[in-house]
Formats: structure tokens, sequence, C-alpha cells
């Protein structure tokens, strides 16, 4: 018989969100559970960032017979981030298969463990801006935002503070600037690229990505053991320095220290129970990925954040008479709206000029950011919303030895940086639409019993035109700096879900008749349930959305506490 | 007096014998290389034609080269534990093509240095230049002697000056100096 364990609150997922829920929660004293699918990481034992080159073979890569075998979307989708030492850190696609409608294609790129993705992100992190919020509205584009940016712009601030953001202060609307410790420095080529095209496009800014690493860790992040970036770029491997976050860098230990957390791994949730007598959820069913074994949580409210695809499915695995179509599924959006960002369209370039310079250290993410301008400061455009540019500047070095020459020449050339490169790609908005949508597999389940996730997601004719605009804007902003040997190929769409954004699939509104959250991401039809991973989201704007679910998160918790203190809950 | 061949076999077992390489951690696999024996992948005649070419691309200079670091048997591994059946037959194929355009005018193993040199070079320069397609197979060689060469500790310590621990970005340095990371 399963056992009953009672807690405050649940956590589902200790990821991005739920490790911002469970801080939160536990810092507002409630005795919390996050439950986690995968196994516990232990960076002494399963980081790798310490290997130097010459301590992993084979480049360290996988190998190919692994990936076909083990790694056949993982490593597609994501080849810079999976390594021979780090693979830990990725699911292995034989052993969590998903399925998609014919003539559609998804990459559903994970980690399951302690902390979730957070540990293998990029770390690009932007606030979305007031216009975000309101373009629905003005467009007639799905529904309308029930929150505003004044509405969030406290919590952005009290989760940037708590996260440390590298980044400079630029004044633009449509990018609010974040609280932030000192950016990483331009190198001289990103400043003339820089200078250069806002001198040849006044409505467009090129300003230092905003990234979550510490540059100048403050009191609080020193005490939870962080410390400033030291320049490795080891990042996809974890970081000992704990100098980029993660839940498992910041929020997990925050959490822990309050007394009031307990982890559990190897949980993987099969329902959430629902008492139709009192409309709560009461208990989330859990099956133990080692041994199989069921057990029941309980709590008075439960915080979902899987990922907006595994809350989604949760929520339809729940189905009950009261909600034949899952749980807090009345309006029927659960699972649709998926959204995701786009990317495939760019452009590259030699830059003179610098040829003597070089570059000490390895900048660990980002270099330069163009924040959206279509629709904002340029209005010509043949598509709604926009996109921004993700890019930077760098030596392009010879490492893979294709150049010519042999001897002591061409070995001695490697010392030289040769010349730098410009590159920038576009990270553009995908409208929400409610025929994008994850689903539960009508008859495929996976090792535990649970439904396959069905997916059936296709950009609209908006994505592909902006795309195409995207890659002639980012020609000529090369071409206006001067740039030589430009190179842009065709416009290739990434694969809905490569951007790793996924969001949706759950969205809150004003009516329950047509969203399933309100806008303190609680469930309309279950009041102690709510969902603060990338599932909240109408839109999605163009800008890298976690530190968006962490703000959102705290505000969540917050709310859910003082209800729970009022007894409303 | 020794062959040009015998004097390679030498060459290979002065720099690289297996405890050696072993013990300073930068042969992740090696083989049989000592004598001239087979890799594990390679066979005889390929490893000691990958010890030729990798040590005329990368030689020794004030700094390791190629085969102080043993580049040959880092690719043996690598054609072994990584490649596939397809990247692999791909690369044997490539040492074959290689061997047969150096060996135009004899057996190129048996060149001496400057004759070896003037071959060689005169493949790279039409592998970069109007047979780059037809000599994709070298150019994919000559990336992973070079890749191989600054994955181990000699290469990307000694020559390249790799940094474990920048422990500061700086973006702008004058490439006068020798300071890496």
């Amino acid at each position: 018989m399963a056992e009953a364990i009672e807690f405050d609150a649940i956590v589902v997922g200790s990821g991005m969100s739920g490790g911002m829920s469970a801080k939160e929660l536990c810092e507002r004293g409630l005795k919390v559970a996050v439950l986690e699918r995968g196994p516990e990481i232990v960076p002494e034992r399963d980081y790798s960032d310490q290997l130097a080159p010459w301590e992993s073979r084979n480049f360290d890569n996988v190998s190919q017979q692994e990936i076909e075998q083990h790694y056949f979307r993982q490593y597609p989708g994501v080849s810079y981030a999976v390594k021979e030492s780090n693979k830990h850190f990725w699911v292995k696609d034989d052993e969590h298969p998903y399925e998609e409608v014919e003539g559609t294609s998804y990459d559903w790129l994970r980690g399951y463990h302690t902390a979730g993705r957070s540990i293998m992100w990029s770390r690009q992190t932007y606030r979305l801006g007031p216009l975000d919020f309101e373009e629905n509205l003005r467009e007639g584009v799905a529904i309308d935002w029930p929150v505003r940016y004044q509405d969030i712009a406290p919590w952005y601030e009290k989760v940037e503070t708590f996260v440390g953001v590298a980044g400079s202060e630029e004044g633009l609307s449509q990018l609010p600037d974040s609280v932030f410790q000192p950016a990483f420095e331009l190198t001289g080529a990103e400043k003339a690229f820089k200078q250069r095209v806002e001198n040849a496009f006044p409505s467009r800014n090129v300003i230092n990505a905003r990234i979550a690493h510490l540059t100048d860790a403050t009191e609080e992040q020193r005490s939870l053991g962080r410390s400033n970036c030291q320049a490795r770029n080891r990042c996809h491997h974890g970081c000992a320095f704990r100098a980029y976050f993660s839940s498992l860098n910041a929020t997990l230990p925050a959490a822990e220290r309050t007394g009031n957390l307990t982890m559990v791994h190897n949980a993987i949730v099969q329902s959430l129970e629902y008492e139709p007598e009192t409309n709560r959820v009461t208990g989330v069913r859990v099956i133990d990925a080692e041994t199989n074994e069921a057990r029941t949580y309980t709590s008075k409210i439960v915080f979902l954040n899987a990922s907006a695809i595994a809350s989604a499915m949760i929520l339809l695995q729940s189905a009950s008479e009261r909600f034949p179509n899952g749980l807090a599924n009345g309006s029927d959006q659960v699972g649709r709206n998926l959204m995701d960002h786009v990317s495939g369209a760019g452009a590259a370039g030699i830059m003179r000029g610098f040829d003597d310079r070089k570059v000490f250290g390895r900048r660990p993410s980002g270099g330069i950011y163009i924040p959206r301008y279509a629709n904002i400061t340029e209005n010509d455009k043949p598509f709604t919303r926009g996109f921004g540019y993700q890019g930077g500047a760098r030596p392009v070095g010879h490492a893979n030895g294709q150049i010519p020459g042999i001897g002591r020449e061409f070995k001695e050339s490697h010392r030289r940086p040769g010349p730098w490169r410009v590159s920038i790609g576009a990270f553009g908005e995908q409208l929400p639409n409610p025929d994008n949508r994850v689903t539960l597999h009508p008859t495929r389940r996976d090792r535990w019993g649970n439904p396959l996730a069905l997916f059936e997601v296709r950009y609209s004719r908006n994505e592909e035109i902006m795309l195409e605009e995207a890659r002639k804007d980012a020609i000529a902003m090369l071409e206006a700096a001067g740039c030589e040997q430009i190179s842009s190929g065709p416009v290739n769409l990434t694969k809905p879900g490569n951007r790793i954004h996924e969001m949706g699939s759950a969205r809150m509104g004003r009516d329950p008749a047509d969203s399933v959250l309100n806008g303190w991401c609680q469930a309309h039809d279950v009041p102690n349930l709510f969902i603060t991973d990338g599932a909240f989201m109408v839109s999605s704007a163009c800008q890298n959305p976690s530190l968006t679910y962490m703000a959102f998160s705290a505000r969540a918790a917050h709310y859910a506490a003082d209800l729970l203190a009022e007894g409303t809950l | 007096m020794k062959t040009r061949r015998e004097l390679l076999r030498d060459l290979i077992v002065s720099v690289g014998g297996l405890t050696a390489l072993t013990a300073c951690g930068d042969a992740p696999v090696l083989v049989a290389t000592a004598g001239g024996g087979p890799g594990r992948f390679y066979s005889s005649g390929e490893m000691e034609l990958v010890s030729r070419l990798s040590d005329l691309i990368i030689p020794r200079t004030e700094t390791p080269g190629a085969l102080d670091v043993n580049v040959p048997g880092y690719m043996d591994g690598l054609m072994t534990d990584w490649a596939s059946e397809e990247t692999g037959n791909a690369h044997r194929q490539a040492l074959r093509e290689i061997e047969r355009r150096l060996s135009a005018r004899g057996d190129f193993l048996e060149l001496d240095d400057v004759e070896a040199v003037r071959a060689l070079t005169a493949l790279d320069s039409a592998a970069f230049g109007e047979q780059a397609a037809e000599l994709g197979g070298y150019r994919s060689f000559k990336s992973y002697v070079t890749r191989a060469y600054f994955a181990t500790e000699g290469g990307a310590r000694e020559e390249l000056q790799w940094v474990a621990v920048p422990g500061r970005w700086d973006p702008d340095v004058l490439v006068t100096d020798r300071q890496g990371a």
C-alpha cells in the first residue's frame, strides 16, 4: 500500500522554476517537498568542469555508435553541449522516447536530475518588456496577458538580485535593464561592430549580452558558496565555483538552509490526486524510477515546475470524473499553444583591423545582443512581432588545421589569433497557436507506465517570413560594419523545441473558459494548484525566458503563501 | 645503414613507447605503436604513415611535436573508440589516397626529410587550392592531426600556453604577448 507523506507544499521539478518556487516557499516557512524525477547530481562526483582537454579522450566526443544508440535526438539537437564527460546530464533517447504526429518534428531536449536543465542552459538572461505583455491584446492574437510589466517588475528585481546577472544598463524600453553585476567587456571588434551598426541603423542597438554569471558576487551569493566567474567557459560541465546560476548552485542550497526542504529524487509523477468535495489537489502520486515503488505525497498546495511539456502531461494524466479531459482543463487549453523560439537565420563575416589583438580568458557566454527592433523602432516589416540577435566577435583561430602549410610555420600559426569573425544569429518570437500541442500518446507508454508525449507543432508563415527578413538584416548589418567574406546560408528554421524554451501549454488569462491559470499562475479550476514553469506564458516574446519563469515563480510562491496564511487555501 | 622506415620506427620508439605515453597521461589509448606494430585501428603500415605525416605537419620545435605527444596513438584511439565503421572506413580510404599521391615517385616513407617535405607541401597546397574537392580526405586527416595535437597536454599547455583557470576576462590583448589562455 502506498505510503502518504504530508507537506505544506509540493514542488514538482527541481529545475529553473522549481528551484525558485522551492526557495521562496521554504523561506516563507512552508515545509516543502521537491519531487525530482531523476537521480541526484553530486557536483564533486558528477561535474566535469575541471577536466583539462588532455584528460578527456576523443576530443571529449561521444562515440558515433553511442549517439546512434542513445542520443539520436539529444545530440543532433545540441551537439555543442553534449560531450563524453557530461553526457550523463542528457537523457538517453532510447530510455525516454516520444512521438511526433506525421509530418511534424520536435526536439525535446532534456536533463532528468537535480536542477534539471538549469545545469546545462546557456545563461542568456533578459526581462520581457512592457510591450511583450500588451501585443496580444493590441493585435488580437490569442488572448491578453492578465499581467502587465509593472506587476512583474519588482519580482524581476528580486530574482535578479539573487541570481546575479552580468550586463550593462541601456535604458531600452523594449528590454528593461536588470539589476546588473559588471558586464563582460566587449572585444575590440564587437565595439567596432556596435559603433558601425548603430551609426548605420539608428533604430537598432548592439549591447552586451546579459548573462547569469557572477562578476561581483554579493554577500548573499558568497554565503551560498558562490564566487565570481573564472572565465573558463566550462559551464556545460557544471561549475565548481558556482559562478553561473543554476538551481543546484543557488536556489536549492538557499531552500536547503531554511531547514524546510525535503528533496526527493527518482520520483516520477504519475498523476495528481484530486478531491472533488473540496475542489483541491490533495496529493501527488509518484513511482520510483529505480524500484518502481508507488508512493503518494500529500500537501496543502502543489506547484508544477516539471517543464511546460511535462506539467501539461501531468494534468492530462490526472483526468477524473470532474475533469475528464485532464485536471484543471475545463478550458481545453492544457497542452495547447506550445511555443519555443525560432532560429536558423544569421550571418557571419571577417572584420579586419584587429589581427594584432587577441583575448585572455574564455568568456563563458554571450558577447553581443541586438534587442528586438522590428515593429518597435522599425515598423515596415512584412511580419508581426520580432527577433533579437545573439552573437559575438572572436578570432577565428586555426584549431581545426584548416589552413595551408606544414611544419614549423603551420604549427606556430596557431599562436596567432588569425582574423576576427563576427557572427549573429536570430532568436524569433513564435506566435501562439492552439493547434500546436502536446497530447498523451493513445497507446504507447514508457517503462514506468506513463503515456508518451505526442507532439504536433508547426511554424506559421509569420515565423518563416520573419526569419527570412532576419537573414537579410543580418547581412546588411555585417556589411554596414565593414565585414568581408560575409557568409549566410539559406534560412533553415530550427526544429520546434530546439531552442529549449518550451512554453505556453497551460496559459494564464482572465477567463477560465480560455485559459488554465489566472494571473497568479493559479489554476482557475483548482485553487491550490499553481504552475510556474514556462506553461503559463501567453506569448513567447523573443527573449530567453528563464528569468521570466523565475520571476513569476517567486511571485506565485508568495501569493500562495499569503493565501495559506489567510486560510484561503 | 638504416632505411628511412627503420629510422621512423626508432623515432616512434624513442619518443612514444607505450609505458611512457601512458604514464604522462597524453595517450588515452595506444597499443603497439612501438616497433612499428599495428594499433588497435591502424595497421602497421598505416601507423607508420600517420606517424610520418604527423611529424611533418607538426614537428618538434622548441615545443613538443606531434610524435612527442603521441598524436598517432591519439588518432588510433579516436578511430577505435569514437568513430563509426563508416567514419573509420572513410579515414582509411583517405590514408590510402594520401599515400598513393605521395608515393607517385617512390615509397613516401623512404623519402628523406627534404623530399618528404617537398612532396607533402605540394599535396597540402593542392588540398587547399585547386584540388580542394578531390583532397577532402587529406584536409580531414590534417584536421584530426591538429586537433589531436592541441588536445594533448604538450600541445595545449606548451605550444598554445593554455591556462586551466584564467581567472579573468581581458578582451583586448596585444598579439605580441605570448600569454595564452
